[in-house]
């Protein structure tokens, strides 16, 4: 049980992306996303890395814990994996480069490495592109958004709006029957099929006992008629605005405007 | 989806008398559910007039809860099922009115105050259903912030609903049911799972509900809360077929022996009163209330020869013999950021039965699971029949200690009842035959022979505690602890239960019980246990725990009913210190 | 009423059924990290176990359109309690609900052969390697690697799909998914 902020609370962050639609945070950073799955080089996804720091920090209050997350975690883990991944880079690809590390007969070429760190880079500059709308938007308006601006059925969103709640609910009875099933001695032992079955072993009570309160909380929902009509009255409207438009195509602008500057990013 | 025959239009269900329509009308109805193969409950037949609050019972699985949600219409349309008769709120038929319509005249209440919070705030939950019927803003917010008030929610509204207690839960769904106009409430054993302080909460916001004028229709266990408030009764048999209708004193004081025979409950001043008939006093006006058993006990004569003579039989005398089956020794136990224990000192002996009483949240749970090794304890703060959980293996604690959780549902891990009772004796090295001589006996000491091959989630709510306690004992543990074990069932099976553990417990077994209801305390335990914010309140024989009335306000606790009523008797006082029924003597359960 | 495709019921449990698997799959998300380090090439049979809630409902209910009401309430929910992640749960989740459903779909939901649900994975496991594979620049890995990589990217759908069936096959021994029941 971690003291998580309230999931239900309005748009915690101030901030200028505070302002932005959450379709509109989504949608930006779209297509330099899906051209960087593609790119080989370093450059291109440290730019982006870049672009998608300086957005954050200039539009949102970042806490000290985000900022941490920002600077440290994300270098970190992409060099580790960048790293890691370099190690297993097939080095007839690389061996006309300088090898930086010898063990016996294996080496690590440089050029290995340059591949790992790309790869590293490449996948932290996509997650932080995401983190822009991840970081600013609150679960509520998402759901809004979706449903006022993306059609999606009310009942869908106000579904999910009422299964946040089996959240911690549902994660307080794994707690539970973890407990019951190890006084029962259940499925003791070690090692990784031991785990396996043990986990097996849980999901049964977990989905029966989660099964069964869902159809309590449509029941609830039905008891007030909740689907009675094509719409319902809402009082929280979250519109596209004028600003969204240009957020959209601001970013767009400037990722095409880096994206030619860099082509062809390593290709 | 809804497979429904059709019952009587609206235009026949008005004409059927001359009398001015009744806001619900219920007239001979069946409901069978889909893949049952019996209607339950078969025929029932009653009205509700305007203002008038009905009070339904009925043993279990008579249909009360099948017929709350007919009354709606969520049952045809929204749980299949085949209704049969008449079910008309305001002359609208509700088989064929959408339950939309319907929502604005009826609404519900339900057990579980988790399954009824939808939104992120107080204020957004009541306003979610106006909202549903697409009423303009203006209107939502006015009728929400009414509801509100009308229940003591107006001033929390900006919260998460997950802060409320549950009390303050079943009140916020009292108010969304007012906030979307109901005339008629309907609610389905709304405080099964609250403390005696959270019932209270409840029982007042209800008060003010039915002074409104509006209607309420409760099916309730507790009927001491309820008595109070009910203008009529309505009477279920087993198989869910109307035999009493009329007013509380036609019904509960006029057809109490019948209905006691019925199995169903009764207040417990009335159970007392039957009680002491049988034993030989003349009471002649049947009691309802403490007050009103009070009152009689004043006006009677005893008989002689008096079954209740002092010494008291009442309070069960301290059991237990010289050795120490639990011992805590300075436990502080902290749970994510929150110290949840502070030093708890505690010792039981063996062959005592020990009650752990104290309101939501106080930590019972917790410091019953940690003397389980549930939640392994901090080295050398407790010893459990010698053992320190800390250092001895789950299996050998096992053989120590049994732990019966709250859901039984949680604690089952094979896929029939036979396995589920096997697993404990199976892996130390007993032969088959042994093992399954030892499970067949098991079996039918708690009446699930025939049952061997079903999977256990398949059986009743009784029968699957039942199988619960099984599994616990079938070990051999010679201390049994149980967290509310009465939790969602209805008093018949809890009393069944609690028998059983009184044989256990009379043959020499160590008992812990963790519960709300004062009653069961007050009739069972030797001992009882007040946990307050994390600390033992008090320890101490269970009639003097009820007998210090600022310890039990300071905990959120109350007196058991039966306790309440008889201290107030000054002419006969060898009552004063009763507090069981069957210390009562006539043969009462 | 207007008569919705799907009732109230069966959304919540779609959105039960995908909050819980989403608890046990959460114990995927955390080992990603140390997967993508340590062995790359086995990423698929971690990616795989986001199969599992569309296919669970499936096997309860056999109706159109679960599958992705399933894996979209999950995203949705996944989103609001933990937003950093909005575009890979909504990502994932319209991708992998989209191809159980699509392949569901083409038999006009009749034929619930235990095949359509492997033939969803095998479909959903090509997808995935694509993806990964220019994402993670695993061409760059030795030809075993990759290999190993496709032959796993492959295999994880299929062994989760598997498990998923499963669970669903046991739920229904436990009677809890007989029908769509009331409590
Ligand atoms: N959804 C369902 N499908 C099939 N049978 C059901 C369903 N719900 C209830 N039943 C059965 O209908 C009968 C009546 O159940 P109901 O819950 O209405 O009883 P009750 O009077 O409310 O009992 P209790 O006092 O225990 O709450 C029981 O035999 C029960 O097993
Ligand atoms: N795993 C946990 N992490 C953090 N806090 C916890 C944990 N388990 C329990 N608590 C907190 O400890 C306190 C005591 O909980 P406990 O379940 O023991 O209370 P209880 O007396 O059994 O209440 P109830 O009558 O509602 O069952 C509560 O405030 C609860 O929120
Ligand atoms: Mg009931
Ligand atoms: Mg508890």
């Amino acid at each position: 049980m971690t003291a998580v902020a309230d999931p239900y609370a309005d748009a915690a962050a101030r901030g200028l992306l505070a302002r932005i639609g959450p379709l509109a945070k989504l949608a930006a950073p779209l297509p330099a996303m899906a051209v960087l799955v593609f790119a080989r080089d370093l450059v291109t996804p440290l730019a982006f890395l870049a672009v998608a720091y300086l957005v954050i920090f200039v539009g949102a209050r970042v806490s000290a814990r985000v900022a941490a997350l920002l600077l440290l975690g994300i270098p970190t883990g992409a060099a580790v994996i960048g790293l890691s991944l370099g190690l297993w880079v097939d080095s007839d690809l690389v061996d006309g480069t300088d090898p930086v590390l010898s063990v016996g007969a294996w080496s690590l070429y440089s050029g290995a490495v340059d591949v790992g760190l790309a790869t590293g880079a490449r996948l932290a500059a996509i997650l932080a592109l995401g983190l822009i709308a991840g970081l600013t938007t609150s679960g509520p308006d998402l759901v809004r958004a979706t449903v006022q601006q993306l059609r999606v059925p009310y009942r869908i969103g106000y579904a999910a709006l009422a299964a946040i709640r089996f959240v911690p609910r549902f994660g307080y009875e794994l707690e539970v029957i973890r407990q019951a099933h190890r006084v029962r001695g259940a499925h003791g032992g070690r090692g990784p099929f031991a785990a396996v079955a043990r986990w097996w072993g849980y999901l049964v009570p977990l989905l029966a006992g989660a099964i069964r309160h869902a159809e309590r909380v449509a029941l609830a929902m039905d008891a007030r008629a909740f689907g009675a009509h094509p719409d319902r009255t809402e009082r929280h409207l979250l519109p596209w605005r004028p600003r969204d438009t240009v957020f959209v195509l601001v970013f767009w602008a400037v990722s095409a405007a880096l994206l030619t500057a860099l082509f062809p990013w390593g290709l | 989806m809804s497979s429904a025959a059709s019952g009587p239009t609206t235009a026949q269900a008005a004409r059927d008398d001359g009398a001015p329509t009744p806001l619900l009308r219920v007239r001979g109805v069946s409901i069978t559910h889909e893949g049952a193969d019996a209607a339950i409950p078969a025929s029932v037949t009653f009205d509700i007039a305007p203002g008038e609050v009905v009070l339904l019972l009925g043993p279990s699985g008579s249909g009360k809860s099948t017929l709350a949600l007919a009354t709606n219409g969520l049952i045809p349309q929204s749980v299949p099922a085949e209704l049969t008769g008449t079910v008309a709120v305001r002359g609208m038929s509700t088989v064929d009115t959408p339950v939309a319509r319907l929502a604005g005249h009826v609404g519900m209440v339900f057990q579980d105050p988790d399954a009824q919070l939808i939104t992120g705030t107080v204020f957004d939950d009541v306003a979610f259903g106006p909202e549903n019927l697409r009423m303009p803003v203006a209107d939502v917010l006015a009728r929400t912030e009414r509801a509100l008030r009308q229940v003591g929610l107006w001033e929390r509204r900006g919260e998460n609903p997950d802060q409320l207690s549950g009390g303050g839960k079943q009140r916020l769904a009292i108010a969304c049911a007012l906030a979307m106009g109901s005339e008629l409430l309907v609610l389905d054993e709304p405080t099964a799972n609250l403390d005696p302080a959270g019932i209270e909460d409840v029982y007042d916001a209800l008060r003010g509900v039915a002074a409104q004028g509006r209607s309420i229709l409760l099916v309730e266990h507790n009927l001491d809360a309820a008595v109070g408030l009910t203008d009529r009764v309505v009477v279920l048999d087993a198989a869910g077929r109307t035999v009493a209708d009329g007013t509380v004193d036609d019904v509960l004081r006029g057809r109490a022996e019948e209905l006691d025979a019925l199995g169903v409950w009764l207040p417990v001043s009335t159970m007392a009163a039957l009680a002491l008939r049988r034993a030989g006093w003349d009471l002649p006006r049947t009691p309802l209330t403490p007050a009103e058993l009070a009152e009689s006990l004043e006006a009677a004569e005893a008989p002689v020869p008096n079954p209740v003579s002092a010494p008291p039989s009442g309070a069960p005398s301290i059991g237990g013999g010289e050795s120490t089956a639990i011992e805590v020794r300075g436990l502080t136990l902290r749970r994510g950021r929150r110290t949840v224990l502070h030093d708890v000192d505690l010792t039981l002996r063996t062959g005592e039965f020990v009650a752990v009483v104290g309101s939501n949240g106080a930590g019972k749970t917790t410091l019953v699971q940690t003397m389980a090794g549930v939640i392994p304890p901090p080295r050398g703060a407790v010893r459990v029949d010698g053992a320190d959980p800390a250092r001895t293996s789950l299996r050998d604690l096992s053989r120590r200690i049994g732990f019966v959780f709250q859901n039984p549902e949680h604690q089952f891990i094979a896929h029939t009842v036979f396995d589920e009772l096997a697993h404990g004796l199976r892996g130390r090295g007993m032969s088959d035959d042994e093992v399954r001589e030892r499970t067949t006996a098991m079996l039918e000491r708690f009446g699930l022979e025939g049952k061997g091959e079903v999977h256990p989630f398949l059986l009743s709510g009784g029968q699957k505690r039942r199988l619960s306690v099984g599994t616990a004992l079938i070990a051999g543990a010679p201390i049994l602890a149980l967290d509310e074990p009465t939790f969602g069932q209805d008093r018949a099976r809890a009393d069944e239960l609690l028998r059983l553990l009184r044989d256990l417990n009379e043959t020499g077994t160590t008992i812990v019980v963790v519960t709300h209801d004062m009653q069961l305390v007050a009739e069972y335990a030797h001992r009882t246990v007040v946990v307050h914010d994390g600390r033992i309140r008090a320890d101490a024989a269970t009639a003097d725990v009820f007998s210090d009335e600022t310890l039990l306000r300071e905990s959120g606790l109350r007196r058991p009913t039966l306790q309440a009523a008889l201290r107030g008797v000054t002419r006969h006082p060898e009552l004063a210190s009763v507090t069981a029924l069957r210390a009562l003597g006539g043969g009462a359960t | 009423m207007t008569r919705t495709l799907l009732s109230t019921r069966v959304l919540l449990v779609c959105a039960a059924l995908g909050v819980a698997t989403g608890l046990l799959g959460g114990v995927a998300g955390a080992i990603t990290p140390l997967v993508l380090a340590a062995a790359p090439w086995a990423y698929g049979l971690v990616l795989g176990s986001h199969v599992l809630p569309g296919i669970i409902a499936q096997q309860v209910f056999r109706l159109p359109l679960v599958a992705l009401t399933t894996h979209v309430l999950a995203a949705l929910v996944a989103s609001a309690v933990n937003p950093a992640w909005i575009g890979r749960f909504l990502g994932t989740a319209l991708l992998f609900g989209a191809i159980q459903e699509g392949v569901a779909a083409l038999t006009r939901y009749r034929a619930w052969g235990v095949w359509r649900f492997f033939a969803a994975a095998l479909l959903i496991g090509v997808v995935v390697a694509g993806v990964v594979f220019f994402a993670a620049d695993l061409a760059a890995l030795p030809l075993w690697a990759q290999i190993a990589y496709l032959v796993i990217a492959l295999a994880g759908p299929v062994v989760w799909t598997a498990a998923g069936l499963g669970v669903g096959e046991r739920l229904r021994r436990a009677g809890v998914a007989r029908g769509v029941r009331a409590g």
